[in-house]
């Protein structure tokens, strides 16, 4: 019904997609996955008719449609659900106004219009969608799932034949999720085809008839139902170059215990999970998104407050209540997102470097030696070669890498018992990813612990390697072990390793 | 060995080009860097031809006497400016601190150095309610401000049932005269002379300035401050106690807005309701026209202190030119925008990194 025929689009000189062709059939419900990157959310903009494709085709029922705007995307007959609820819904209006919303835009609606006339309008849309709320209510009390509902219903009043939802359980809870699956189920019935876009591969697996697997902007694969989630992970993930057990990879079992994590549940419904670091050792924290490694990893450096369970840092418990109390007791943090969680834009790598550790750059009552602090932010250029104009050159005009690299020297600068790498090397480099891998192998006095959605890096950076998903361990080996294969694996979340049996 | 040849070939006679293209660039920097400095030192310079008055010692004092206050509070500002925050309250609490520490010696009979003392006190106080209903509250700056703004014009007209705080004022219904007096060594503040005529108010104003500028360009917290100012959430995850580094820029501009309430009660001899008024937007002038100086973008206690002058060299040379009061508003909106156009625009910022 809907074809997308040799689909390309570059911005500048990114590719993000490249001849891409898909087909939905009436009534299927066909998801999307991929990596971060993948292309995605271009593809849905393009059929959304957000962006204009570089290259390609879009028909439906055979004939070529044009989108130039996303209007005119909705007359065709293509309807998208954002994953941002809140940008799809009017606060300070009512549930009945939210519904009747597009009568308002398309002025089909009278100038006067009475409460009554709103409510019945609103609530003959509720009915076809089966949707239960409370129609005066203010939108912003109700929960994200009756919210999410009413853009849903709001999407059908238009009796689309081409419904997109854009990772659509991403705000909601196990329960909430269920109700979008049943009313996902119902529209396909009803010949509705349903664009499903998700992370999750349990949700990708019990829904769709049909996948496709987009890396690198390229379609890599497409799946028919009944699933194989191993096969899926795999094509996500690309090429699985079955790395050899790495020479340098030791085992620290016997090393001092650094940290401990004592049931801890990673995901806010989720299972405690349990793990250790040890001095001088890398352990890699694997999974998909939302797997839930980035809500453990916050938790240990009190980014943010501890779901159950206790930590023990040296032994001692640790209960860290803000950063600066993870700070001061030896741990850092590099986080996911450089740019807007870790550097201070418009300042120099040198003041990048030594913003933790001001402390130790005072000379006086609190005031700064600054060519101390150029002294450290020369030695780590040096050390982990930084290519800047200079410790004074503004931290906007090096590359990712290397901005990456001035992250990661803030916090070696000064002597720490645990560090923790939040996807410490997404969209940098080889070269600066070499640097910074060979810098924390070489922690011998503190504990490293990297998390990654990608089995490659962890393999090339870790001793010990865990594997989460859906907020779960479901494996943990020694690196000298381990292959992207058997992590795709237990990362697609299908099965489970016996933890003791693996690990001897 | 054959690589580096072709390489070097199509770039020899790109130079004269480049070259070219960097003098005009660095012509724009110039003017970004330096602009707004040139333009004040060409004022000066105009207005001394001019004006026979302008160019005296006498005459740079009063400039400077004329814009202490303002630069005490618009120091101030800056600091809650570094840390990305707003302080709309700094009129108010200049206004306040004036009807305070009056009728603390008038009404009250206290002496002047408990006078000083109170109305620094109630500086800090204005700020860390700030901080806290920004920092707690979780209200947004400008509105918490604005809020606290009101509070505070309110309280200085409740504090005497509206009327201006005077000696001898009557305090009860019977006319009893007021107890009190504003003593010499508080007046003393606000006229008094330390040396080549050079009154106290210019002097405290230039130790704050140099204080300000040594605690936000060369200490550990001013860097703080401007990262929480940069991007916050870097700051907290570097381990940064942001919230109560918030709240201390806020104690700081409350602090300073209350300096300038003591220096302006003691100037007046007198709790004027409604002293404060222009304050605000004075000192937020000061303080986004020194955005512009440098080149910094950015709130800073040097380009505050050249603003606060700036405007007070405009409207002392413009006045004395015979230019009517009721022009001298506009003149220092056409500065500001101009300074905020040097300051945001791209067209100055031709060969920055960023």
């Amino acid at each position: 019904m809907l074809a997308v025929r040799g689909l390309s689009m570059t911005f500048g000189a990114t590719r993000a997609l490249v001849d891409v062709d898909l087909d939905l059939h009436e009534g299927e419900v066909h998801g999307i996955v991929g990596t971060n990157g993948a292309g995605k959310s271009t593809l849905i903009k393009i059929m959304s008719g957000v962006h204009h494709p570089t290259a390609g085709r879009m028909l439906i029922d055979g004939q070529e449609v044009n989108l130039p705007t996303p209007l005119d995307a909705s007359r065709a007959g293509v309807q998208t659900v954002h994953q941002q609820i809140d940008q799809g819904v009017v606060r300070g209006m009512s549930a009945a106004e939210n519904l009747v919303l597009d009568a308002y835009a398309d002025g089909s609606m009278p100038l006067l219009t009475t409460r009554r006339d709103t409510r019945r309008r609103a609530s003959s849309i509720a009915e076809a969608m089966e949707l239960h709320v409370d129609l005066d209510a203010p939108v912003e009390w109700l929960s994200p799932s009756d919210r999410q509902q009413i853009i849903i219903a709001r999407a059908l009043a238009r009796s689309p034949r081409v419904l997109v939802l854009d990772e659509p359980t991403s705000t909601l809870s196990t329960t909430e999720s269920e109700r979008l699956f049943e009313t996902v189920r119902r529209l396909s019935a009803k010949g509705v085809a349903v664009i499903y876009i998700s992370h999750s591969m349990g949700e990708i697996e019990q829904l769709c008839d049909r996948v496709t697997v987009l890396r690198d902007g390229q379609v890599r694969g497409a799946f028919r139902a009944p699933l194989d989630r191993a096969e899926l992970v795999a094509a996500m993930l690309g090429e699985l170059i079955a790395l050899e057990a790495r020479a340098d990879a030791h085992d620290f079992s016997g090393a001092e215990e650094i940290l401990a994590v004592d049931e801890v549940p990673a995901l806010p419904d989720g299972q405690p999970v349990s793990l250790t670091v040890r001095r001088g050792e890398v352990v890699g924290l694997t999974g998909l998104i939302g797997a839930g490694k980035t809500e453990l990893i916050e938790q240990l450096f009190g980014a943010r407050p501890l779901r159950g369970g206790q930590l023990r840092l040296l032994g001692a418990p640790f209960q860290p209540g803000s950063p600066h109390d993870a700070v001061e007791a030896g741990v850092a943090l590099v986080p996911e997102d450089r740019a807007s969680l870790a550097l201070i834009p418009e300042w120099t790598v040198t003041r990048n470097i030594t913003l933790p550790f001001l402390r130790t750059y005072e000379w006086l009552a609190g005031l700064m030696h600054s060519s101390r602090e150029s002294r450290t932010a020369a030695r780590f250029v040096d050390d982990m070669a930084i290519r800047c104009a200079g410790c004074e050159a503004l931290i906007g005009s090096l590359s990712g890498g290397n901005q990456q690299k001035v992250v990661v020297a803030r916090w070696l600068q000064a002597e720490g018992q645990l560090l923790l790498l939040d996807e410490p090397f997404r969209g940098i480099d080889i070269g600066s990813r070499r640097v910074i891998v060979q810098h924390l192998r070489e922690q011998h006095e503190r504990a490293v612990l990297v998390a990654s959605s990608d089995p490659e890096e962890i393999l090339e950076v870790a001793d010990r390697i865990v594997v989460m998903a859906s907020g779960r361990i479901v494996g943990e080996m020694p690196a000298s072990e381990a292959t992207t294969t058997v992590l795709a694996r237990l990362m697609a979340g299908a099965e489970e390793m016996a933890t003791a049996g693996a690990a001897a | 060995m054959t690589q580096p040849a072709p390489a070097t070939q199509p770039s020899a006679p790109a130079p004269t080009e480049e070259a070219g293209s960097r003098i005009h660039l660095d012509v724009r920097t110039l003017i970004y860097r330096y602009g707004l400095l040139v333009v004040l030192v060409g004022l000066i310079i105009f207005f001394a031809a001019t004006q026979p008055a302008f160019g005296t010692w006498r005459n740079g004092i009063i400039i400077m006497q004329s814009v202490s206050i303002v630069a005490i509070v618009a120091l101030g500002v800056t600091v809650s400016l570094a840390a990305d925050g707003f302080d709309l309250s700094v009129g108010a609490n200049v206004g306040f601190v004036v009807m305070l520490t009056t009728s603390v010696m008038v009404v009250h009979d206290f002496p002047a150095v408990l006078a000083v003392f109170v109305g620094l006190l109630a500086g800090a106080g204005i700020g860390v309610f700030n901080g806290l209903l920004i920092v707690k509250g979780r209200v947004p700056d400008l509105l918490a401000t604005l809020g606290t703004m009101f509070l505070f014009l309110g309280l200085t007209l409740m504090m005497t049932s509206g009327q201006s705080v005077s000696q001898g004022m009557p305090i009860d219904d019977q006319g009893t005269p007021a107890p009190g007096k504003v003593w010499p060594e508080f007046l003393w503040l606000g006229r008094g002379e330390i040396f080549f005529d050079i009154r106290v108010s210019v002097v405290v104003m230039i130790i704050i300035f140099v204080v300000v500028w040594v605690f936000l360009e060369h200490t550990r917290w001013g860097r703080t401050i401007y990262a929480i100012g940069g991007n916050r959430e870097a700051a907290r995850l570097a381990g940064i106690r942001v919230d109560r580094m918030r709240v201390l820029a806020y104690v700081i501009s409350g602090v300073l807005a209350a300096t300038g309430g003591i220096l302006l009660a003691a100037r007046l001899g007198r709790g004027d309701v409604g002293a404060g008024e222009p304050f605000l937007l004075e000192a937020v002038a000061a303080a986004l026209i020194g955005f512009a100086v440098l080149g910094a973008n950015r709130p800073n206690a040097f380009g505050t202190f050249i603003g606060a002058v700036f405007v007070g060299v405009l409207i002392n040379g413009l006045t004395m030119s015979g230019f009517p009061y009721y022009t001298q508003d506009f003149v220092k909106g056409a500065l500001l925008v101009a300074a905020l156009v040097m300051s945001f625009s791209t067209l100055f910022r031709g060969s920055r990194a960023t």
